[in-house]
């Protein structure tokens, strides 16, 4: 399975890396120091990775207790296993990895992935409106969110795993959302065609 | 109109759900906090917890335990009492022995301290519930300090 093979016309050179690959290196410079005995270096990993493993996280619909009992129990296996990251450069992967491990994990019991065409779990459960988007947000914002918000779930989930992670497992992923593991990199696509052609007839773009 | 990449379509999706579901404020301090506990847990030698006893549930919702740690020749004893929202541990070191008692909950490191007495008692009030780790610091300053595991009241 290829991690890398949908190429098309648009895309950057980051290829398949959606995130700033600031990020990444922030977490491995971070865990670097940690290990070399600065403790400012874990504070600085933990400052960094934190935002990432929310949004990661809260993909799996997790209540705000639950996502950040996953977030804390992650970040307690990487003080306690840091020993087994032999590789720092993949320590951001590690933590995403384990963080979604455990999100599936929780969430996993009551949502074992059932074969529900994903189109008809579109609003499913309906989203907190944004009480707190000020009136001059409203036009582009609110357009940009109703085109993601309206997604089918397993869209909605996938792509704001991808969008977050950097480089995340398709083995895992399929698991997770109920597909066979060839078929992430295409629903990826038919996932993010969906958002394009919502954004445009929402005039979001 | 220009055809949206796909970078440019997932950072429509990063922006749209830092603005929706935005991390909550308190997030990166608190797990800031956890982890530098967890991380000073490996450094410092740990006591043993040996007993465990679960109470009772005392009148009006509040419930005690005691603990019981060794480490060496010390024997820590405490009893932890939770009462509306806030935790007290009075704890007794034995043999008696002058020592600093650090309490390091998770969230306000090193806001709360006691002295033993002479007969190696000390008590800590107002603590706030969650995880906890106790750290002694005797005086003698060639003891080295020593700490409880992390626990959870």
């Amino acid at each position: 399975m290829s991690r890398t093979g949908h190429t098309r016309a648009g895309d950057g050179p980051a290829g398949d890396d959606p995130r700033p690959q600031a990020v990444w290196a922030q977490a491995t410079d971070g865990f670097n120091r940690w290990i070399a005995g600065d403790p400012a270096g874990l504070d600085d990993l933990v400052a960094v990775m934190t935002p990432v493993l929310w949004h990661v996280v809260r993909a799996y619909r997790l209540s705000d207790s639950a996502a950040e009992d996953v977030i804390q129990n992650t970040w307690l296996a990487l003080v306690r296993r840091r020993s087994a990251i032999l590789d720092p450069v993949a320590v951001g992967g590690w933590l995403t990895t384990t963080a979604r491990r455990e999100a599936w994990r929780t969430a996993g019991g009551k949502s074992t992935p059932t074969p529900v065409e994903d189109d008809e779990l579109a609003h499913a459960l309906p989203q907190q409106r944004s009480a707190e988007d000020s009136v001059v947000q409203r036009d582009e914002g609110d357009r940009l969110w109703a085109a993601v918000d309206g997604l089918p779930e397993r869209c909605r989930r996938l792509l704001r795993v991808v969008a977050f992670e950097n480089r995340p497992d398709y083995r895992e992923l399929a698991t997770e959302l109920g597909m066979p593991v060839g078929s992430i990199g295409p629903t990826r696509g038919r996932c993010l065609a969906k958002l394009r052609v919502a954004l445009i007839e929402a005039g979001g773009i | 109109m220009t055809e949206l990449s796909r970078e440019a379509l997932l950072e429509i999706v990063r922006d749209v759900w830092e603005r929706h579901d935005p991390v909550p404020d308190h997030l990166v301090a608190t797990m800031q906090a956890a982890a530098a506990l967890a991380a000073t847990d490996l450094d410092l030698e740990l006591m043993e917890l040996v007993e465990r006893s679960t109470e009772l549930a005392g009148a009006r919702g509040s419930t005690s335990y005691t603990l019981r740690f060794v480490h060496g020749d010390t024997d820590l004893l405490l009893r932890i009492a939770v009462d509306n929202g806030r935790s007290r541990v009075d704890g007794w070191i034995v043999p008696a022995e002058p020592m600093t008692i650090r309490a390091l909950p998770g969230e306000t490191p090193a806001a709360h301290e006691a002295v033993t007495t002479d007969s190696g008692r000390f008590s800590l009030t107002g603590l706030p519930v969650g995880l906890m780790r106790l750290q002694l610091e005797p005086h003698d300053t060639a003891r080295p300090a020593f700490a409880t595991p992390t626990f959870e009241i």
